[in-house]
């Protein structure tokens, strides 16, 4: 069991001016499941592999239990690490696979066996273990990529997007066992993905990052409705939160020429600060189809059966732009509608850096 | 085989003129696209039938005869007399095995040391390419010049690389090739053949899956235990082609025979000696042919023993 420590970590590959990895300052509680996420390029994959030894760690450091393995290679910081295409060992059979690291550390063979076996039996694998690779479905070579980190009984669990490989259906399955094993097995746990729903419902905390830099970390429920930025808010929630740049609306940010209701605190906060400059965002499911506000027409109805989200198209400023409402399906309203959207519900409002501005 | 379907259901099991005026029409359209796709395959098939098949067939002829080219009397067919003769005959024996020692141990000596080149040449360095291509060169030397190269430049007493280090030791300089006849020969076509090996064995190398080996390096595997245990197996199939051409090619050497010891025993292998017994002077046409048909079969079992052994060795491996 362990913790994990990023300590001003970076990351600059050869050749290239920009950091991969930006002075990454991170904890990581004994037996957390922390998940990196972000958009391709966010240097997430990099910070995983830097934990791992698999990246030189440039500038700053890495401790495991309160052991810098900076500058340790991989086989010396007893983790484990499954792989986007699980990496298993083609020549050799399932039971092989898993038990390569134990055999590595020169552990008996009886004990070998038992713990394959054991691994095996966790993770339904066991009629498989003489298998070779290639003659296992997708999601069962994902499982032996589990066993294979597991029998090993690390201090540290990696998972380098070990779901992106599966088919949807398959993939949520996947997410909801490993997170039960996780959590019964208590293993610290690094999660890359850049799929933010697989985040939001993995993660006992969350990191986003982007261009290298560590934008927020925080459970994922905060990270939702407390959005630290811009960016945090446009990436989190799906659909994505309404995100503009506010105009000045009798001297209040506005979308639409609509005036967003803020409390007298975050006006205050903002009082100096161009509203032209300032933006403004609201999840869809705090906006409802009413008889006064933004007024504009709809585009589509994407209809889901329990909600439906409603794209109506608004003039702001002086530009066409689509505003997602969430409709529970009260008002039938279809494409051609005009229609008057509402303020219901908590709003996000970013300072002229982008940052929230809190009251 | 014919993949027509004719639609039953609609009246009762009886074809009618309609449906077998659709049947012949895909099976013409089914001959059409047969023939589209073995017309350009043709050309190739006809030269290749002319310039080994048919030959083969007359040397099968001709191992059957008494056929000499010195001789006026017309050639006699006489069974089986020429294989027959083959088992008193000790320097066909004696050429077979100098065969089996110099492919042997060329294609080994040549594999072992072509993966060595290519696991170096595996890893990015400057001047990568250039080094690449300098150690492809031997591939590229024709089998006389290599062979003349070697003989004047390198194993000659007197004027050889060889003897001049030897020399410099403190060793009195030998007439290499003629004092180690077989090695000097093997020696060669190893410089030649490693190239090629490299080669092979390069592409399997960069063929793999490189989240494989990272796997192994947080598994906890050094080096040597990744290569043994992962790199190798995987080698496998890249290994077994590079023994089968090799094999291929090397059981068939002459040139750098000719050149570099010339009719020495030491280093007379089988397209040597059947080429001596007929063309290269022994004129006993026939009997050359035989020999040459019991040299095409017995070639055809050990490549495959060869491989079957190679295969079993690297099964156990892994």
């Amino acid at each position: 069991m362990a913790e994990v420590r990023y300590q001003e970590a970076s990351r600059i590959y050869p050749g290239t001016e920009e950091p991969a990895v930006n002075q990454l300052n991170l904890d990581i509680g004994d037996g957390e499941l922390l998940v990196l996420v972000g958009p391709s390029g966010s240097g997430k994959s990099t910070a995983l592999r830097m934990l791992a030894g698999l990246e030189t760690v440039n500038m700053g450091s890495i401790w495991i239990n309160e052991v810098d393995v900076t500058l340790k290679p991989p086989q010396d910081r007893d983790i484990a690490m499954v792989f986007q295409n699980y990496a298993l060992y083609p020549s050799m059979t399932v039971g092989d696979n898993m038990g390569f690291a134990l055999k590595q550390q020169k552990v008996p063979k009886a004990e070998r066996a038992e713990r394959v076996a054991e691994a095996a039996r966790i993770l339904d694998l066991t009629e498989y273990l003489d298998r070779k690779p290639k003659n296992l479905s997708g999601g069962q070579r994902q499982r032996v990529a589990m066993g294979r980190a597991i029998v090993r009984q690390p201090q540290v669990f990696l998972m380098d997007e070990p779901l992106s490989n599966l088919d949807a259906k398959l993939r949520v399955q996947t997410r909801t066992e490993l997170a039960d094993l996780q959590a019964r097995l208590g293993v610290t746990t690094v999660y890359v993905t850049h799929d933010q729903v697989e985040a939001m419902t993995m993660g006992h905390r969350v990191a986003v990052l982007n261009f290298g830099v560590l934008q927020q970390v925080d459970a994922p429920k905060t990270l939702y409705a407390a959005p630290a930025n811009k960016f945090v808010a446009g990436f989190i929630g799906s659909p994505a939160m309404n995100l503009f740049d506010a105009e000045n609306v009798d001297g209040k940010p506005g979308i639409a020429g609509v005036a967003v209701p803020i409390n007298d605190a975050v006006a205050a906060a903002l009082k100096g600060q161009s509203l032209d400059k300032v933006s403004v965002g609201v999840r869809p499911e705090h906006l409802t189809l009413g008889t006064a506000g933004i007024e504009g027409e709809v585009t589509v109805v994407e209809e889901l059966g329990s909600e439906s989200f409603v794209h109506v198209r608004t003039d702001h400023r002086g530009e066409a732009t689509n505003i997602v409402v969430r409709d529970r399906g009260e008002t039938q309203t279809a494409r051609g509608d005009r229609v008057k959207i509402d303020f219901d519900g908590p709003l996000h409002v970013f300072g002229e850096d982008g940052q929230r501005v809190t009251a | 085989m014919s993949a027509v379907v004719v639609d039953q259901s609609k009246n009762g099991g009886t074809p009618t003129s309609d449906d077998l005026a659709r049947a012949a029409a895909i099976k013409r359209m089914e001959r059409r696209e047969g023939w589209k796709r073995r017309l350009p395959v043709l050309p190739a098939l006809i030269y290749t039938i002319l310039v080994t098949q048919i030959p083969f067939l007359f040397t099968l002829f001709y191992s059957l005869t008494d056929w000499r080219i010195d001789k006026v009397e017309p050639r006699q067919f006489i069974g089986v007399e020429n294989y027959a003769s083959l088992s008193g005959d000790k320097f066909f024996r004696d050429a077979a095995w100098i065969s089996v020692q110099m492919t042997v141990m060329a294609v080994l000596l040549s594999l072992i040391v072509g993966t060595g080149l290519a696991i170096l040449l595996d890893r990015k360095f400057f001047g990568q390419g250039f080094i690449r291509t300098l150690l492809i060169t031997p591939f590229l030397v024709m089998p006389v010049v290599a062979g003349l190269m070697w003989k004047l430049q390198m194993f000659n007493s007197t004027f050889g690389i060889i003897g001049w280090v030897m020399n410099g030791l403190g060793f009195d300089s030998i007439e290499f090739a003629t004092k180690y006849p077989l090695a000097s020969v093997v020696v060669v076509l190893v410089w030649q053949w490693s190239p090629f090996m490299m080669l092979i064995v390069l592409a399997g190398l960069q063929g793999q899956d490189q989240s494989v080996l990272e796997a192994a390096r947080v598994d906890g595997a050094s080096s040597w235990g990744t290569f043994r245990q992962i790199t190798l197996p995987q080698l496998r199939p890249f290994l077994e082609l590079g023994t089968l051409l090799g094999a291929i090619y090397l059981i068939q050497v002459y040139d750098h025979i000719e050149v570099i010891v010339g009719g020495q025993p030491g280093a007379k292998n089988l397209p040597f000696y059947i080429a001596q017994r007929s063309i290269g002077g022994g004129n006993v046409f026939g009997l050359a042919s035989a020999y040459s048909i019991v040299v095409v079969i017995a070639s055809i079992i050990i490549a495959n023993i060869g491989l079957r052994v190679l295969s079993n060795l690297l099964e156990d491996n892994s």
